[in-house]
């Protein structure tokens, strides 16, 4: 690693002294060469000449250019992304060129398959985001921001923790097992930054049955280092990602130097983040009175109520200075922040020479107390190409992130949910009135370290004419570290009770080594430029071995000194977890493309995959993938249709794994046992038993696509059709007890995504017109299906004990589907109870002591008919993944001013709102200390005959029989559609003329609004803060909204 | 050429539909979203003997497993054990059923039978949704084989979406009628093997003559259904059948005895008109048990005893009766009197 660094700025030296000399012909001709809409110079404009035209010279940072030609010869000015223009130089010595971008969506440059070309010849589903479209805005995630702008890849923002991101899946869901309250085990796509594979799912993704600080490798590469992204959708795009490209694979290129003389560029943005409204509470008076009320309105008799409050000091002791407050507990934990971010781009170069380094530093201080993000980048990468038939590419990614969480964990803020509801009457905290659920949230000392180092190495060789070796080597150094100390003050609670987790040290480090090789071969071939082949083959290796260590220790002796030991050695443990891996993946794969005239394009390619992690018996999963294309606008007799600028049929079909389980699932696992005559022992564990037949993941998918283009670019059309189908879904399932195992991991279920994903582009202005304006839209429509269960069972619950709010698995029927209590209404009055006719019981609850409904208690469907509310009264409602999603975006440009506004949508979707449903159940308890909100905006029951939508809240004697509130019933299940509007940007370019006094070269100041406002039917918070499961819980941690100032300078 | 174009045009056409269809072909193999029906689900009890004359409800005889709900149930097959059918158990027959909940708190005989109507049912049925079984109090042992005859057999189908199952041989016994409860009568014969009952609780009654504390066994509750109409007379005679003054029970609340109305107390009896069953429902009342499943009478007096101090005695009776009538309960004090007077 040392070394690299020491062969890097070595390469890097030599690079400056490199300087290449135009050579000496009749005439020179100089000029400027400016982009169109935002009026700025373009650096590194390749400016071809002579016959057959090769590049004489490179614009530099100023986009000037100057080159000897013949005088009857003529320029050729191309760029990536841009239009390629030609000018006669007829005797002319300045020529200044206006480049337009390139519109014309098939030529852009994808790199399916760790080979670059136009997406005119490649046969795969994908789509490309551009640097423009990402930029100014402040998330530390760059996966935040492509929401809304790629069909069929559905992105949730639920996670607003600073340095963590939301949920991320293409075309519907992968996998269907649920961990913890809500969530889905992540499936998020493979990253592939800059041709290296980056797992973001295992150890980082949520972070929240595990210790590390939970931070994805994503959040670590600066969003203004990103050149472009591409999502890869289907399976022939992806299948040469096979090992582990079942979930779709998303291509990250960061930034190259692109111009002749060294570019400076700064970025730097001011980040105001507001929380989001906060929930309306009863403070003070109000507070104690309404509970009063509610005890002598609702107690079984006066008297009653009356020794309940007398006995209850915080309603009856209102003269007591601990009980006479009106705390808003939640300002105590939220609070707007001042962010920021810098960052700094030097590069330069040419195609035979280039080099980049962006350093960067990123703060962002979290709306919920004690949490943060900061983030040091240094990133360097170079490109040396002597000659054409070598070329070597290298980088160093340094990139240091801190972090903490506070008092909870990457994804949830408990404390907030908790204690941010307790009763107002509670006095603030200060030093002698401790709120532990508070002082946890922000006397928790936590800070997470987390450590990635890439070093990568790409040579590329052209042994002979068309046959071309590669090799990718790349090793990766990640570490994570959890410090997190309890404060002695955090001993005794205001009950002076002494949880068991309090005042200790906890130490967290885990180390995460991968190493990747990829060597190719690849053959191009052309006859007579008419049919065009290319042959590859290679084969890729990745070793990844992972291990965390974990101290823990209690009871230190003061907050200042923090060990080495606490006294109480009982609670303090230590030692590596038992998520020790190391996993080996070897995979050989060929592929084979053929076009004629570019017209019909035939990709075929073939992965054979072996993991560490496939049962012995498994063997190699076998990974075949087929694309066709053809652009028919080429053919001859669609020539004289001039409205039509491109159109072609895709069909692709292909299969893609990704493995999972670990290799203790399949050769089992030996522990270190009990002594015995004094001697250690090793037993076998009798958790799971081995499965020696486990398979990875199989994904199989099929793809129809439509693409056109209309009117010079005007408007432009991407249609996709697929139908996905996930088999050996991986499950634990339970065994006979007659077996000594408990468990066994199979490859059993499958489900099934199917939809379709639009996409149309217009530019609806004439192309002369002074005001530029593009809008697109995308929408996916998206269909799971399950589609097989372990045992061949036809349905399968999986239970939530903590909501009660299940979900079934049934085949044939949406994947994860809610089962719920159908709640029909309110019994208006106690004659509208229904009546057994034979018992002439009123409907009543189940178990051996129960309670008859009546008026103000919600009506739930009977399904059995039994006149008793039990397990058989559930109902299959409700489908917790959105059927439809998609995105625009609007960008306009008139002169130096630009305003772009870019929004998501999400439909079809159901939410379960518990965290409405716990604020109505903080009344079932009125003597408890928790907060009380307004309830005047709901529709509750209130009398005889009242038409409500809610039961009554205050009827406390019989809320713990009854649980009108509970979460599981369809009352809390709503539709959560909506509509964000993600980002509006508003910017202007300075005047060269204005800038050029202090020797920049382009300058451009921006304002954002981050998050702006979400329009939904919801009656939560925000629709999109729920878990994957759509359940809306109080403890999540909101997003908030941003407002940022930025400015970029170019030198 | 023109002609060539169109086939050209055509040929995209169908390159797109064929897309279309591949696309759409997949979902043809796709499972169906059906119900499912488990191989585990199954009735946890196959013989039902319930005693004619009242309404029995059977639950807590049905295991779902894994089966989705709602299911629907059906009896089909009702058969003798010969195989013949059993059309008694499959017409119809007219049913008091509830419609509104007794609550115990009604002021009259009309608003307790404007709470129940009359439906048809057949007397022996399942619950369509629940698989528990009913059997309604209009079956009676006049034309309905009782037990020691074997009864009648029966199959159920249970269905949903996802398919039907069939449960084979299910057996129906039922028991004579007893119309009251505790009973006298034998479960099997439907033969009387006492005279009377023993009532609930004896407390502090002394005797007459001995002045011994009277238990169980000197006093025997007689239950007489003397007439067709709705009446509950309560009396007491002392061994020679001499009428014994219920006022002689002092502490006794009258008007709380029993749901009913129309008291006419006389000092041999006390009449109330009385809605049946009694109790109505099973359901805890001021009239009732604590479980709700009986009635519950107490009587009560007090004097003074040995000693000069207060002595509180009491008699009660749980008991319930499920066939209209004029009914007399007569407890008889079949060796001694209780002693009212002081000592």
């Amino acid at each position: 690693m040392r070394y690299s660094v020491i062969i890097f700025s070595l390469i890097l030296l030599l690079g400056f002294r490199n300087e290449a000399r135009a050579q000496q012909k009749k005439v020179v001709v100089k000029g400027t060469v400016i982009d169109k809409t935002e009026k700025r110079p373009l650096p590194g404009v390749m400016v071809w000449g002579g016959k057959p035209a090769v590049v004489l010279a490179q614009t530099d940072a100023k986009g000037n250019f100057s080159v000897s030609v013949d005088p009857d010869g003529e320029l050729s000015f191309s760029f990536l992304g841009y239009k390629r223009i030609t000018r006669k130089i007829e005797g002319a010595t300045i020529i200044n060129i206006i480049m337009v971008e390139e519109v014309n969506a098939l030529k852009e440059i994808t790199k399916i398959g760790y080979a670059i070309k136009t997406k005119e010849v490649s046969t795969g589903s994908s789509v490309v985001i551009t640097a423009k479209e990402i930029q100014d805005a402040p998330v530390a995630n760059v996966m935040d921001l492509i929401q809304g702008k790629v069909a069929g890849l559905n992105i949730q923002n639920n996670n607003g923790t600073p340095g963590m991101r939301g949920s991320a899946n293409i075309r519907g869901v992968s996998n269907v097992n649920v961990t913890g309250s809500g969530f889905l085990t992540p499936t998020s796509p493979l990253f592939v930054v800059d041709g290296f594979p980056t797992d973001d799912n295992s150890n980082y993704s949520y972070g929240f049955d595990q210790a590390s600080p939970g931070l994805s490798p994503i959040s670590l590469i600066p969003v203004e280092d990103i050149q472009s992204i591409e999502i890869l959708k289907d399976a022939q795009a992806t299948s040469l990602y096979g090992s582990r490209g079942a979930y779709g694979v998303i291509l990250i290129t960061t930034k190259r130097g692109n111009s002749k003389i060294p570019i400076i560029k700064y970025t730097g943005a001011f980040t105001f983040s507001q929380p989001p409204p906060l929930r309306k509470v009863i403070g003070g008076k109000g507070e104690r009175l309404m509970r009063i009320d509610e005890i002598m309105q609702n107690d079984t008799n006066y008297y009653h109520g009356l020794n309940t409050v007398n006995s209850t000091p915080f309603l009856s002791d209102s003269l007591n200075a601990f009980y006479n407050n009106a705390t808003n507990w939640q300002a105590q934990y939220y609070r707007s922040t001042f962010n920021q971010d810098h960052n700094v781009e030097m590069s330069g170069g040419e195609s035979k020479f280039n080099y980049k380094v962006n350093a960067g530093y990123y703060d962002q201080k979290g709306i919920v107390q004690n949490t943060d993000f900061r983030r040091y980048t240094l990133i360097m990468n170079t490109l040396y190409q002597p000659n054409d038939r070598f070329k070597l590419a290298a980088a160093v990614n340094n990139q240091l992130a801190y972090n903490s969480t506070g008092g909870g964990n990457s994804i949830t803020q408990g404390g907030v949910g908790t204690t941010g509801a307790s009763s107002s009457l509670l006095p603030a905290p200060s030093l002698f009135t401790a709120s532990n659920g508070l002082l946890n949230t922000l006397d928790i000392q936590n800070e997470n370290k987390t450590v990635n180092i890439t070093t990568n190495l790409d040579i590329d060789f052209l042994i002979v004419k068309g046959l071309r070796v590669t090799n990718s080597f790349s090793f990766n150094y990640l570490t994570m570290g959890n410090e997190k100390f309890k404060p002695e003050a955090l001993i005794n609670d205001v009950s002076g009770l002494k949880p068991a987790d309090i005042y200790q040290i906890y130490n967290y480090f885990d180390r995460k080594n991968t190493l990747y090789d990829r060597t190719g071969l690849a053959y191009d071939k052309s006859i007579n430029s008419k049919h065009n082949f290319r042959v590859n083959i290679f084969s890729e290796i990745n070793s990844t071995n992972y291990r965390a260590d974990v101290i823990q220790q209690s009871s230190t002796p003061n907050d200042q000194i923090k060990g080495p030991l606490g006294y109480d050695w009982y609670n303090s443990s230590g030692g590596t977890l038992n998520s020790l891996t190391d996993l080996k993946t070897a995979s050989l794969a060929g592929s084979f493309s053929y076009n004629y005239k570019q017209i019909y394009v035939l990709d075929l390619s073939y992965r054979i995959d072996g993991s560490s992690t496939n049962g012995p018996d498994a063997g190699y999963s076998k990974n075949p993938s087929i694309g066709l294309r053809w652009n028919f606008n080429k053919e001859n007799f669609m020539q004289s249709l001039n409205w039509l600028d491109y159109s072609s049929f895709r069909f692709s079909y292909g299969k893609n794994i990704v493995p999972t389980g670990s290799v203790y699932d399949v050769y089992g696992r030996y522990t270190a046992g009990t002594n015995y005559n004094q001697d250690p022992t090793v037993q076998l564990d009798y958790g799971t038993i081995p499965n020696t037949g486990l398979t990875p993941t199989t994904t199989t998918q099929y793809d129809g696509g439509f693409d056109a283009g209309f009117l010079n670019g005007k408007f432009s059309v991407t249609f996709d059709a697929y139908y996905k189908q996930v088999d050996n879904l991986l499950r634990q399932k339970d065994i006979a007890t007659i077996n000594a195992f408990q468990k066994v991991s199979t490859n059993e279920m499958s489900l099934v995504n199917y939809g379709y994903e639009l996409t149309l582009t217009a530019r609806p202005l004439p192309t002369d017109s002074k005001l530029s304006w593009q809008i697109s839209v995308n929408g996916a429509f998206n269909k799971d299906i399950m589609a097989h269960l372990p045992d061949n069972a036809s349905q399968l619950l999986v239970v939530d004990p903590s909501t009660g709010q299940n979900i079934l698995y049934r085949l044939g029927r949406n994947s994860l589907t809610n089962v719920l209590l159908n709640t029909k209404g309110v019994y208006s009055t106690n004659s509208s109870v229904p009546v057994d006719p034979m018992t002439g019981l009123r409907y009543r609850t189940g178990g051996l002591s129960y309670t008859y409904f009546k008026q103000g208690d919600p009506s739930w469907t009977d399904v059995n008919g039994d006149y008793i509310l039990d397990q058989n009264d559930f109902v299959a409602a409700g489908n917790s993944q959105p059927l439809i999603t998609g995105g625009f975006s609007s960008s306009m440009q008139y002169g130096p001013f630009s305003l772009n506004i870019s929004g998501s949508f999400t439909a079809v979707r159901d939410i379960l709102n518990n965290d409405l449903a716990s604020r109505f159940q903080s009344f079932a308890n009125p003597t408890n200390q928790s907060g009380l909100v307004p309830l005047t905006a709901y529709n509750y029951w209130k009398a005889s005959g009242s038409n409500a939508t809610y039961p009554n809240p205050y009827d406390y004697t019989r809320a713990s029989q009854t649980s009108p509130f509970r979460y599981d019933q369809t009352l809390f299940q709503e539709d959560g559609s909506y509509l964000k509007i993600n980002q509006v940007t508003f910017s202007y370019n300075f005047k060269k003329q204005v800038i050029k006094r202090w020797g920049i070269s382009s300058a451009r100041i921006y304002c954002t609004a981050y998050n702006v406002h979400t329009f939904s039917n919801y009656s939560g918070a925000n629709p999109e803060s729920v878990t994957d499961l759509g359940k809306d819980i109080s403890g999540g941690y909101p997003n908030p909204r941003n407002y940022t100032l930025g400015l970029q300078v170019q030198f | 050429m023109k002609y060539k174009y169109n086939l050209k045009a055509f040929s995209i056409l169908l390159t797109g539909l064929a897309l279309l269809i591949s696309a759409t072909g997949c979902l043809k193999n796709l499972p169906q979203d059906r119900e499912s029906i488990g191989t585990d689900t199954r009735f946890t009890q196959t013989v039902y003997a319930p005693v004619l004359g009242r309404n029995t409800l059977f639950s807590n005889n049905f295991f779902v497993g894994s089966s989705s709900q709602p299911l629907t149930f059906a009896i089909i097959n009702m058969r003798n054990r010969d195989g013949s059918p059993a059309p008694e158990l499959t017409e119809t027959f007219p049913i008091q059923v509830w419609t509104q909940p007794y609550l115990g708190d009604e002021k009259s005989i009309a608003e307790i039978e404007a709470k129940r109507k009359v439906e048809n049912h057949p007397l022996f049925e399942i619950r369509e949704h629940s698989g528990q079984f009913l059997m309604w109090s209009a079956a009676q042992s006049s034309f309905v084989k009782t037990q020691p005859d074997s009864g009648y057999v029966f199959d159920v189908e249970m269905s949903n979406s996802g398919g039907r199952r069939y449960f084979r041989d299910f057996r129906l016994m039922p028991l004579k009628e007893r119309s009251f409860e505790p009973s006298t009568l034998n479960a099997i014969t439907g033969l009387s093997q006492h005279t009377g009952l023993s009532s609930s609780d004896v407390g502090n009654i002394n005797g007459a003559k001995t002045n011994k504390i009277l238990d169980g066994n000197d006093i025997e509750v007689q239950f007489h259904k003397v007439g067709a109409g709705n009446s509950l007379t309560f009396k007491f005679v002392d061994s020679l059948y001499n009428p014994i003054d219920p006022s002689s029970f002092n502490l006794t609340k009258w008007d709380k005895l029993v749901h009913g109305f129309d008291m006419v107390k006389t000092n041999e009896s006390v009449k109330y008109t009385v809605a049946y069953p009694v109790p109505l429902i099973a359901y805890k009342t001021a009239y009732t048990n604590a479980v709700g499943d009986k009635a519950h009478v107490l009587f009560s007096y007090d004097r003074q005893g040995y000693g000069n101090i207060r002595q509180v005695s009491s008699l009660s009776l749980d008991f319930a009766i499920f066939e209209k009538g004029d009914w007399e309960i007569t407890f008889w004090f079949k060796n001694e009197s209780p002693k009212f007077a002081n000592d």
